[in-house]
């Protein structure tokens, strides 16, 4: 098939911004209950929700923060074992326990967790797999 | 616990029987508070090969001081190293579950064989980077399970595998001092698999063991030898409880007798020996306990008449104690039973020296012997090395002592199954010798 109308294919629509590129860091940050997933998702007209595409760059995280983001490099982490069965806290005490140094402000952001901004208590799969 | 002895003609002499100061260990083998959330094998696992490697790794320097250590994803080729990991043993003829989904018909007979070896099976070592299949002719598969956990001196070849040139184990763990040797003889009797309930329990051949030991039996000299006895243990499968009424269904009125019935009996049994003495009892794989290792206690209401006595304590599978600073470790014989079906060995007593040596307990567990998901912990790790090594439930008695490199001295123990052999173990605590006790019934000996 010839290339065709690549401009055709992707229907490329400049909508009306909803936060705005310049926007779009602190948009991207703040939890929007509408979107169900991130990405292209079902009943999305776009392929790639203009919030989403920053920068020139694919942003793939979903609504979480920085601290979620540490989190989940721990529980991905292989030095402290296998994270799925264990909530984040009880995988922290294990590695404190067999001497591995887990960073320890995450044990603060663990046993601290309350309220909507809390990060997941559980591990990255849990639920999932 | 006073013996009355009858001399003849005179007036009775009391015998006192003697006393041992008891520390029960098995905190670490029983469940308390732990939940089940659905975790699998694999925390066991990392916990096993992180405590293991880093005393590996510690006594490395000693073996081979020059050699770099590397991960396995870290191996380069034609490069002398060390690695440490768990070993796997692929093998041929074990049972896999998926057998029984496969469309075409298997070479593997239905029919399981008693032993799993098989010369094609090889070994594979693994961390938590990656795998490498062993190669060289130093290791026999046959003379290792999966689970242990090894340091491997070698270099990896073109074919990707690691050729084997020498390995180590960790060896006999350190064992504390044993108490300086007292003069008096205090012994201890060890009995297993008195499978009451089952065709081949003889009742008066129990009755006999246990008359003997309460000083019930024989002149004075007897009895005074029953007077130092300072424990009893019974190391599992005392009740046997027929197979065919467990099949799921709702037991008939008359049945549920015969289920009881064993169990009743037992304690009955047990009433007596616990009016005499110290009495331990380990669940072992046909009694009604839990199937997976650490098997818990047995319930105490399934003895109201023996729990009645503090002198009564119903252990866990496997059980730890001290009696008079001396320790012992014994379990009710699974894990040597599975090392014999998967492993090689020339009797069931060098099985058990390869337990200490690799300084695990049940070293195929959780791969093909039950285990409770832990996930924070291995507790089958041994840390001290015991002075009194028992398994339970062996088809004949065998004993031998074991020397480490370290000064450790280790009595390993097989027990008899009770019920086919009438051989019970008595163990004198005084300079750890073992010798049979032997009860029949049969009028032509």
């Amino acid at each position: 098939m010839a290339s065709g109308d690549i401009r055709g294919f992707y229907r490329q629509k400049k909508k009306q911004q909803k936060g705005g590129i310049t926007k779009s860091v602190s948009a991207s940050k703040k939890k929007k209950p509408s979107k169900s997933g991130g990405g292209a998702t079902l009943g999305a007209t776009d392929p790639q929700t203009p919030a989403l595409f920053a920068h020139s760059a694919f942003d793939l995280t979903d609504d979480y923060g920085e601290d979620e983001e540490r989190l989940r490099q721990f529980d991905t982490d292989m030095r402290y074992g296998p994270c799925i069965g264990l909530t984040r806290l009880q995988r922290w005490e294990r590695a404190f326990s067999m001497g591995l140094h887990p960073p320890a402000d995450l044990r603060n952001l663990l046993s601290c967790a309350s309220g909507p901004k809390s990060p997941d208590l559980e591990c990255l799969w849990e639920g999932r797999v | 616990m006073k013996v009355d002895v009858e001399m003849g003609g005179g007036s009775p002499k009391l015998l006192e029987r003697k006393q041992a100061v008891y520390r029960n260990l098995d905190e670490g083998y029983e469940i308390h508070g732990e939940k089940y959330k659905g975790q699998q094998y694999s925390h066991i696992y990392f916990t096993r090969l992180h405590y293991m490697r880093n005393l590996l790794y510690s006594l490395v320097p000693k073996w081979k001081p020059n050699l770099p250590v590397n991960t396995v994803l870290g191996l380069e080729e034609e490069k002398e190293c060390i690695i440490a990991g768990t070993m796997y043993k692929h093998m041929k003829l074990k049972p896999s579950i998926l057998d029984e989904y496969s469309k075409e018909r298997s070479k593997v007979p239905l029919v399981k064989p008693h032993n799993f070896v098989h010369p094609d099976d090889h070994l594979i070592l693994e961390d938590e980077s990656g795998r490498v299949k062993l190669a060289g002719s130093l290791l026999d598969p046959s003379a290792f399970v999966t689970g242990i956990v090894v340091a491997l001196h070698g270099k990896e070849t073109s074919e990707g595998k690691f050729f084997v040139l020498d390995m180590l184990e960790a060896g006999l763990p350190p064992q504390i001092e044993q108490p300086p040797s007292s003069t008096e003889d205090k012994y201890v009797v060890f009995v297993s698999g008195l499978s009451i309930g089952s065709s081949t329990f003889n009742p008066l051949q129990f009755q006999l063991l246990v008359d003997h030991i309460t000083g019930h039996l024989g002149d004075e000299n007897e009895q005074t030898i029953a007077s130092q006895i300072v424990h009893f243990i019974i190391a599992g499968n005392s009740v046997q409880i027929l197979q065919g009424l467990l099949n799921g269904q709702t037991i008939a009125p008359r049945d549920q007798a015969a289920l009881t019935e064993p169990i009743k009996e037992l304690d009955i049994l047990l009433n007596q020996l616990a009016a005499a003495m110290p009495v331990d009892i380990m669940p072992g794989p046909s009694d009604p306990a839990n199937f997976s290792l650490p098997q818990q206690p047995l319930n105490r209401c399934l003895f109201p008449g023996a729990s009645a006595y503090n002198t009564f304590i119903s252990c866990t599978n496997p059980h730890q104690f001290e009696l008079d600073d001396i320790r012992f470790l014994g379990t009710s014989g699974q894990n040597i039973d599975d090392l014999f079906k998967y492993s090689e060995a020339k009797n069931k007593l060098e099985f058990m020296e390869r337990t200490l040596r690799w300084r695990h307990l049940v070293p195929t567990a959780p791969n093909t012997l039950g285990c409770y998901p832990f996930t924070d912990k291995d507790p089958f790790l041994i840390e001290s090395c015991p002075h009194v090594y028992f398994v339970g439930n062996q088809d004949k008695f065998e004993t031998t002592l074991l020397r480490g490199s370290d000064n450790q001295s280790v009595r390993l123990i097989c027990i008899p199954k009770f019920c086919e052999t009438g051989v019970a173990v008595m163990l004198n605590l005084r300079n750890l010798e073992c010798h049979p006790l032997c009860f029949s019934t049969s009028l032509n000996v």
